[in-house]
Parts: structure tokens; C-alpha cells; sequence
């Protein structure tokens, strides 16, 4: 009989302890998956995010897109972008907060996105929304809004909506505006705990009272070729400010934001591995001290040293193989209960997911499991490869 | 940027980030201005360095601040075309001789000013999101943690039973009834338990400082990632002791079932 029947055989005979530890490997794994779907999945899933808007580049004010003040003359700096060869369309996005009157008395708080857009001749300008129902918004009076704000205001396509925008201050007291809602849209950098409306610029500035100036959170470039080198153009063009592309959003926010979620993974990851190490030995090395005098025997009768430590290996693997077969579907479950729970931080993209599954982080399971498999077994194999045996079998004929 | 003394230069306060980043001390003379290009830039003197507020919002943002007085802030940053006295504030802090007044005395200025609103600190506090946030997350983490020992534990203690059947055995064979044997390992479990919390618990103690340090030097930061509290210390305890011995009294009840005869044989 080869090792692993043999393992196998030894587990069955004592199927309590081994159902209880394959579960336990199965919980520990859950966590330790997640935790390494956690270390990158906010970076994979803002990539795909940044990546699908369209949008190659990002020209802020500050290090980070919405940090660090507006961007002055928009309207300018957007003009001396378009004409850079390498560009292909320019979006200036200016934000404002947003008050509209609800029929059920109490307003509701939206986030209003406004856009002008710069393109070559012949090239199309996309916004940072998609439009579900409807069509997209165009001139001063018009809008598009979120179906959250939709249902709770009880809008349709063709009402009028009054609201009161804030471009300065976010206490300013100003006179209502009225927008028509021409479509239902989906904004993919929504926040969980925000609704979000939209149009052009110039219905923002009649929605903020023309109190608005020219600046903007944002501009939004398409390049024609290489975003790299059309972000170091954009940088030699407007020194003021900071151009950066998807990635290097990515790089800045793997930097800062995101690095509180990695460092929390790999403190998890490193406390779990040694949980699980510790666990599955101390399972081991029990079960191995009950079963002396039987491996002592089995010596006795002809089994080689090699052999009675590869049954002892072949236990662990077969316990940490099947907890961990075990712990994939428990950690997607788990991860999405995970995921909801941090996706209620505010200001976090409805579509931003913090537990994205890759490849990469199976690998690294499946690695971590056959090591811990290996390490757990260390102590265990070197009792049975160490045991006296005829000192073992005449304490167990004494005993 | 360090720049000439001068006498009538305002005063401010920087962080330590920004005065380390610079090299700034206390009574450094620095430049400032509202645009990159310094035009209209003022002369201030460092009057201290300060540790910012730890927030968790900024997390990994290293915290480049200035404070200083009002009445500078409002001529500093006004428009040249806006006359003095046209600035505007975003927030006024009231302290109450009563806190408990904080409702009443916001539903109160709402009514009275249009246009302004006012908000009991408590409810303010929207930087506080992150932290419960983080506080469900690591309670769910928690959960998932317990389950997994609770079932290694129950493992464990199936097979240290299995290991004293014969002693359980002898022990029924002169004439220990079930239930006393009950109580000894039930007692037996309640010590292996606290003896497990009281060194877990040390070992939390001491990783503590250990975290916290090195997310405070990663991060640059005060703010306080670990904290053992008297109530953490009672809920964790709370929960080991009673599970541990629980554990124990399961693992045995299946073998107490069986005659002393039959867990004496070999």
C-alpha cells in the first residue's frame, strides 16, 4: 500500500478528529485566501475602473486626482492640451455638491459632475458615465442622474428637477435652479454612500448661480499613442500641475490610500500561516504519540524509516490538501460578505472591489498550503523517524 | 523656504512632517503664497511645530500643514478684487457651557439662520466612517478566527481525551460516577483555558507596542492602530475561557457515555 492509502486508512479510522481538522485547515485557508486576494485586489479592480473609463491621463492640481485644490484657467489649460500632438480629446470636470428637492420634503445630497469637453475634428468625446435610459445631457438646462436619485425623488425622463449647487463653499445659500432629467446614468466612481448627477459645465454654472469660476477638479485626457510619453508632454506643457497616467495613479494610491490594506494582509496572512503551522503540528504530533507502538510495529515488520515518515507526510498533506480544496469556495463566499463590509467606507467607488480574484493569489495559496503541509509535518517526522523500536514496543506490551 | 528675518512677518504653526521634510525649526522665516508661481507671497515666522491629528481618512498621506491665525488666512488667500471683509468661513466650532445643550442648541441656530447649519459634534463626525468601518471589518476577521480555533480546539481536545481513556475508565471502575468525572475535566478545561487566555493576552500586550510602532513609522503617523483595553482584554477572555472549556466537556461527553469497562480495555 503506498503512503498516501496508507495516510488516508489513518485519517478514515479516526474520522472525528480528521473531519475536524480538515474543517479547521478549510477556515484558516478562507482567511489566509482572502487576505491574499485583499493585498492587490483594490490595485487590480482601480486599474480595470480607470482603465474602462476611457481615459488615459489625469491632470490634477495635486499628486492625487480630487486632492491638493482645483486646477486654475481650465478653460485655458484645457486649449494648450488639445493642441499637443499626442492628445486626442480633453474633459474638464468640475464637481459641486448638490441639494435637490425631494416631494418627500427632505433633499437629497448628490454629487454634480460637470463637463466640457476638447476633441480633434472627427473624434468622438466620451463622458465619465454611462447612460442606462435616456440620452446623455447637453445643454444648460438639461441633466442626467442616477436611477438611486431617480427613485427617491420619483423622477422620470422629462422631469424638471430644482436643486441648489454649491461650486464654492459647501454651506453656500444660494437661489434653486431648475435642470430637465433627460437620462438615467451610471457613474463607475460613484461613491457607495452618494448619489450623482451630471451634465455640461454650463449647467453646472447655472445649477451653482454662475458662481463658478474657471477652474476645474479635473481635466481628463485621451492620448493618440503611448500615454507615457503624452503624459510627459502634458507635464512639459502645463508645469504647474500634476499629469499621470492610469497606472501611475495606481503606483501613487499602491503608495498611499491602498498600503493601509496591504499592510493589514500581510500582518493577517504571516498570523494566520503560523496559526495553521502550530494547529496541523500539534494535530500531527498527538495523533502520532497515540500511534507509536503502531508505527513501532510496522517498523518492526519491515517498514522502512523513509516510509513511516512519508505516511506522516502524506497525513498532513492529505489534511491540509483537503482544508484547503475546502477553503476556496468558503473564501469567495467570504470575501464578498468581506467586500461589502469595506465597501461601506465612505467616498469608495460603487464598482471598486476590495477582494478581486487572480491567478497570482491561488498560486501563492496553493504555495503557502504545501509549505505549511511541509513545515507542520517536520516535528512529527522526526519523532517517527527517530523512534527506538524495540524500547517502543516493550513499553507498549508493559504499558 | 527659509527666508531673511523680518519683524513684521505673522506667525504660524507647521506639522513635524513638513518641518522635517524642510528643515524648518522654531523661528524659521518661511515664504508663503496661494499659487505655485509665489506671487503675492508673505513672509511668516515658525512659532511652533505641532503633531497633526491623526486621521484615517489621510492614511498614507504625508500631512504638509500650516496653521495660522484667521485673520491672516482671510487676507492671505482674498482675491485682489474682493474687498476686505467679503471673505468667507466654512466652519465656526462652538464649545457650550453644557455639552448636552449640543442638540438643542443646533436645532436652535438652524432655526434662527437660515443658511447656516449646525451640527451637534457627535453627528459631525464624518471621519469617523473609516474607523467603524475598519471596526466591522476586523469583528468579521475576529469571527472567522474564533470559528477556525474553535475547531482545532474541539480537535485537539478529542484527541488529549481519546489519549486519558483509560484513565477515565479506571476512575468509573471505582466508582466515580459519570457526572464527577464530568466536573474534573469541565474544571481540568476551565484552567487549560484561562492559562491560554492570560498568555494570549500577554502576547497581545506585547505585540502591541510592536504594531503600533511599526505602522506608526510606515505611516508617519500618532495615530494608534492596537490598543489592549480593559474591555478588549474581558470580551477576549469572555470568549476563550467558556469556549475552551466547552470544548473539553464535548470532547469528553461522548466518552463518558461509554461503560468504565469498555474505556478501561485495551
Amino acid at each position: 500500500m503506498r503512503a498516501l492509502g496508507f495516510a488516508w486508512r489513518s485519517l478514515v479510522r479516526q474520522p472525528a478528529r480528521a473531519i475536524l481538522g480538515v474543517l479547521g485547515v478549510a477556515a484558516v485557508g478562507a482567511l489566509l485566501f482572502d487576505m491574499l486576494l485583499l493585498s492587490q485586489g483594490l490595485l487590480v479592480s482601480m486599474r480595470d475602473l480607470l482603465d474602462r473609463s476611457g481615459w488615459d491621463i489625469r491632470v490634477s492640481a495635486g499628486e492625487l486626482p480630487g486632492r491638493g485644490g482645483r486646477v486654475p484657467a481650465a478653460t485655458r489649460t484645457a486649449e494648450r492640451i488639445i493642441t499637443l500632438p499626442s492628445v486626442k480629446s480633453v474633459l474638464i470636470v468640475r464637481l459641486a455638491n448638490a441639494r435637490i428637492e425631494s416631494p418627500s420634503g427632505s433633499p437629497i445630497a448628490a454629487t454634480f459632475e460637470g463637463v466640457r469637453g476638447y476633441a480633434r475634428p472627427g473624434d468622438r468625446i466620451s463622458h465619465p458615465w454611462t447612460v442606462t435610459r435616456g440620452r446623455d445631457a447637453g445643454g444648460a438646462s438639461e441633466t442626467v442622474i442616477d436611477s438611486a436619485i431617480a427613485k427617491a425623488a420619483n423622477l422620470q425622463i422629462g422631469s424638471l428637477i430644482t436643486l441648489r449647487a454649491s461650486c464654492i463653499g459647501d454651506r453656500e445659500a444660494l437661489p434653486p435652479a431648475q435642470l430637465r432629467v433627460v437620462g438615467i446614468a451610471e457613474f463607475p466612481f460613484r461613491g457607495t454612500d452618494e448619489d450623482a448627477m451630471a451634465g455640461s459645465l454650463d449647467a453646472l454654472k447655472a445649477a451653482c448661480g454662475g458662481n463658478v469660476g474657471d477652474e476645474a477638479d479635473l481635466l481628463l485626457v485621451t492620448s493618440v499613442s503611448e500615454a507615457t510619453a503624452t503624459a510627459a508632454a502634458i507635464r512639459d506643457a502645463v508645469p504647474d500641475l500634476y499629469a499621470m497616467t492610469n497606472d501611475e495613479v495606481v503606483g501613487r494610491l499602491q503608495q498611499t490610500g491602498f498600503s493601509y490594506f496591504r499592510q493589514i494582509s500581510a500582518v493577517l496572512t504571516t498570523v494566520t500561516i503560523t496559526f495553521a503551522v502550530l494547529l496541523i503540528t500539534v494535530l500531527l504530533t498527538v495523533s502520532v504519540n497515540q500511534r507509536l507502538g503502531e508505527i513501532a510495529a510496522l517498523r518492526a515488520l519491515g517498514f522502512s524509516r523513509s516510509r513511516v515518515v512519508a505516511d506522516v507526510l502524506s497525513e498532513s498533506a492529505l489534511i491540509v490538501g483537503s482544508g484547503g480544496l475546502l477553503s476556496l469556495p468558503l473564501g469567495m463566499l467570504l470575501a464578498s460578505g468581506l467586500d461589502r463590509i469595506l465597501k461601506g467606507m465612505p467616498g469608495i467607488p460603487a464598482e471598486l472591489h476590495f477582494f478581486v480574484f487572480e491567478p497570482t493569489a491561488l498560486a501563492v495559496h496553493i504555495g503557502l498550503l504545501v509549505a505549511t503541509a511541509i513545515l507542520a509535518a517536520l516535528y512529527p517526522m522526526r519523532i517517527v523517524s527517530s523512534l527506538p523500536i524495540a524500547a517502543t514496543l516493550r513499553d507498549e506490551v508493559i504499558g | 523656504m527659509p527666508a531673511v528675518a523680518s519683524a513684521e512677518a505673522g506667525s504660524i504653526l507647521i506639522s513635524r512632517q513638513l518641518a522635517a521634510e524642510r528643515g524648518l525649526v522654531v523661528g524659521s522665516i518661511v515664504q508663503l503664497a496661494t499659487d505655485a508661481a509665489g506671487a503675492r507671497a508673505r513672509e511668516f515666522r515658525v512659532a511652533g511645530i505641532y503633531e497633526p491629528t491623526p486621521d484615517p481618512a489621510r492614511l498614507g498621506a504625508v500631512p504638509r500643514e500650516v496653521r495660522m491665525h484667521l485673520p491672516d488666512l482671510l487676507e492671505f488667500t482674498r482675491s485682489p478684487d474682493l474687498p476686505t471683509g467679503s471673505e468667507y468661513i466654512s466652519d465656526i466650532n462652538v464649545a457650550l457651557v453644557d455639552p448636552a445643550d449640543a442638540v438643542a442648541f443646533s436645532r436652535d441656530v438652524n432655526a434662527r439662520m437660515p443658511g447656516v447649519i449646525a451640527r451637534p459634534s457627535s453627528e459631525a463626525a464624518g471621519s469617523a466612517g473609516p474607523f467603524r468601518v475598519l471596526e466591522r471589518f476586523h469583528l468579521a476577521i475576529a469571527v472567522v478566527t474564533i470559528v477556525a480555533a474553535t475547531v482545532f480546539l474541539l480537535a485537539l481536545t478529542i484527541m488529549l481525551v481519546d489519549e486519558r481513556r483509560e484513565t477515565v475508565g479506571i476512575l468509573r471502575l471505582i466508582g466515580l460516577p459519570a457526572r464527577r468525572v464530568l466536573v474534573q475535566v469541565l474544571i481540568e478545561g476551565v484552567i487549560v483555558a484561562g492559562a491560554g487566555a492570560v498568555f494570549g493576552l500577554v502576547l497581545a500586550v506585547l505585540s502591541e507596542s510592536l504594531i503600533n510602532t511599526f505602522f506608526q513609522w510606515r505611516y508617519d503617523t500618532a495615530l494608534v492602530f492596537v490598543r489592549i483595553t480593559r474591555d478588549v482584554a474581558l470580551t477576549s477572555a469572555a470568549i476563550a475561557v467558556p469556549l475552551g472549556a466547552s470544548a473539553t466537556v464535548i470532547a469528553s461527553w461522548a466518552l463518558l457515555r461509554r461503560s468504565g469497562l469498555r474505556l478501561a480495555r485495551r
